[in-house]
């Protein structure tokens, strides 16, 4: 049986308030599991400790308590990030180096050799349509194309896992769905992503399991198909369906002692709508 | 190490995009005025003048200029944030922080290379009319000649290149301390205040605890030797780098004592990046 992605066992985090005798529990006594090759989501309101998990996993801060692996490395040693790319919320790059070099800079942190480095550059600006922008500086860059260098540096190195927080915040939606599309190929290419963010439905749409998170603590985690589905009731949807055969079905399901309990015309989301209207689509 | 060396010229070309190396101009003003207000002096006094000047001016420069880079390094970068993206790579945080101080290194050699070479084309240029002047005052002749040799004596003697690595050395040390300072500090405003403060203190404590020694005309007892090695770590003896006055006047200076003020430096560099490494490694980020 293949190690776990990332295994968090009975962690805690405790920040002690300075000068006063208070501390505030960030993350009380958290254990989950992401299995290699899953996209996991990580949910809570604002405050919950999402970002103090992912910053224990990736080694940036230590836990009070409990103990952290990546595919069972202790995330507290250096060595365990070799296989972690990881996306900040709101990333910030050095500002003076332009999108190739920043590529180039962390490839270099990585170990990677020129040659490699130079490739490897390329190839990921290609990934995420930067091609274009490679040689202005990063300070230039808006908030989309900040994100997108964000998850190519993030994947430099060829990572087996991937840590994005909050990848699509203040993207527009064309971007939103590029960045959501990447994250679906990973997904195909077997790396695991651990994902925090606001977008319930975009991880709805993504993900194959999440934990949600409340006051530091885990109160619900699961196949995102069990946690959401109502298991009482089933969804039929047809097409080109008369009133008469819609005026059938009701009276069948009377009289077999189920409820209707709606009946609607389905309609598109509004990101689709809006990506229609734009060409965002295209 | 391939790390280190990346994390330390992107720090250099940091700096250098920052466009840190306009202050040489400032230098290079100092250089050229100095030379045309000593121009009426006797020749000796106006080679020393400039040295002083130069070399002074050297000191300070480079004293401001790493500890004010070294100061805004670690808080800039958690401000940033750039510092996260950096330590989620396989980077530890003594790589990360040698890196920075290589790279401030880096920064501070390239700084004092250009003022050397502004200092010491300002020297030959001020030595080129002396010679010119001597030798029509002069003449042909032994007597010309004579006066000439004078001249290049004065201008310039070998002493002067162990004097800016002196220099150097203080400013690395300066830069280590800053460093230091910042694995714990939150503001770099208050790193800089600190670092003045100490390098202040550096100048003038050894001279206050010699007049203490002697104005209490005892030994000290083991609790006071105690406090006065402890201050000596804490505060670096920047006494011991004014051997470059010495050689300004033209004082012979032996080698061994330059030596000894370079393992002193280094010293100092290795006990604070040390003490630095403690503090950034159980920050919280």
């Amino acid at each position: 049986m293949s190690e776990p992605a990332i295994s968090i066992q009975h962690v805690t985090k405790v920040f002690p308030i300075p000068f006063k005798r208070e501390r505030v529990v960030a993350v009380d006594d958290l254990s989950l599991t992401v299995e290699p090759g899953q996209v996991y989501g990580l949910l809570g309101p604002n405050g919950s400790g999402k970002s103090t998990t992912m910053k224990i996993v990736l080694g940036l801060v230590t836990p009070t308590a409990g103990k952290t692996e990546i595919f069972g490395c202790d995330s507290t040693r250096v060595a365990s990030r070799e296989q972690v790319g990881f996306l900040p919320e709101n990333p910030y790059f050095y500002k003076f180096l332009t999108g190739f070099e920043t590529l180039q800079f962390f490839g270099k942190l990585c170990g990677l050799r020129a040659k490699k480095r130079d490739e490897r550059a390329r190839e990921l600006l290609a990934l995420v349509g930067l091609e274009g922008a490679a040689d202005r500086r990063i300070g230039g860059y808006s908030k989309g194309m900040l994100q997108r260098i964000g998850l190519a540096q993030a994947l430099v190195q060829e990572p087996r896992l991937l840590v994005l927080d909050e990848p699509t915040a203040g993207v527009d939606p064309a971007g939103s769905r590029e960045i959501r599309d990447l994250i679906l190929g990973f997904k195909a290419r077997g790396i695991t992503v651990l994902l925090c963010s606001h977008l319930l439905e975009q991880v709805q749409e993504i993900c194959d399991r999440v934990g949600i998170l409340h006051r530091g603590k885990l109160i619900s985690e699961g196949r995102l198909t069990d946690l959401i589905s109502i298991e009482n009731q089933t969804e039929l949807i047809l097409e080109n369906a008369s009133p008469e055969l819609l005026a059938e079905i009701a009276a069948t399901t009377a009289a077999s002692g189920a409820r209707l309990v709606g009946q609607r015309k389905p309609q598109q989301n509004l990101e689709r709508y809006f990506l229609d209207v734009t060409g965002g689509n295209q | 190490m391939s790390r280190i060396t990346a994390i330390a010229s992107n720090t250099l070309l940091e700096l250098v995009r920052q466009k840190v190396f306009y202050f040489m101009l400032l230098f290079a003003a100092i250089a050229i005025g100095v030379a045309f207000v000593a121009s009426g002096m006797p020749f000796a006094e106006q080679f020393q003048v400039l040295k002083d000047a130069a070399l002074g001016a050297t000191s300070i420069f480079s004293f401001l200029l790493v500890t004010l880079a070294t100061a805004m390094i670690l808080p800039k970068e958690i401000e940033d944030r750039t510092l996260y993206t950096v330590l989620a790579k396989p980077v530890s945080r003594l790589e990360y922080l040698l890196g920075k101080l290589l790279g401030v290194y880096l920064l501070l050699f390239v700084a004092m290379l250009l003022m050397s070479v502004l200092f010491f084309v300002a020297l030959f240029a001020r030595e080129q009319l002396v010679i010119a002047a001597t030798l029509k005052d002069y003449g042909p002749g032994p007597d010309g000649e004579a006066a000439v040799a004078a001249v290049k004596a004065a201008a310039f003697n070998w002493n002067l290149v162990p004097a800016i690595l002196i220099i150097f050395t203080k400013s690395a040390v300066c830069a280590a301390l800053t460093l230091m300072l910042s694995s714990f500090a939150t503001s770099w405003i208050f790193t800089v205040m600190i670092s003045v403060v100490i390098y202040i203190i550096g100048h003038v404590q050894p001279i206050a605890r010699e007049a203490w020694l002697a104005q209490s005309g005892v030994n000290p007892s083991s609790v006071m030797k105690l406090f006065l090695g402890f201050t000596s770590l804490v505060f670096p003896d920047f006494q011991l780098f004014n051997i470059v006055d010495e050689i300004v006047v033209g004082n012979a200076v032996p080698g061994w004592m330059f030596g000894q003020v370079f393992a002193l430096g280094l010293g100092y560099v290795f006990i604070y990046t040390l003490v630095g490494y403690i503090f950034f490694s159980n920050r919280e980020l």
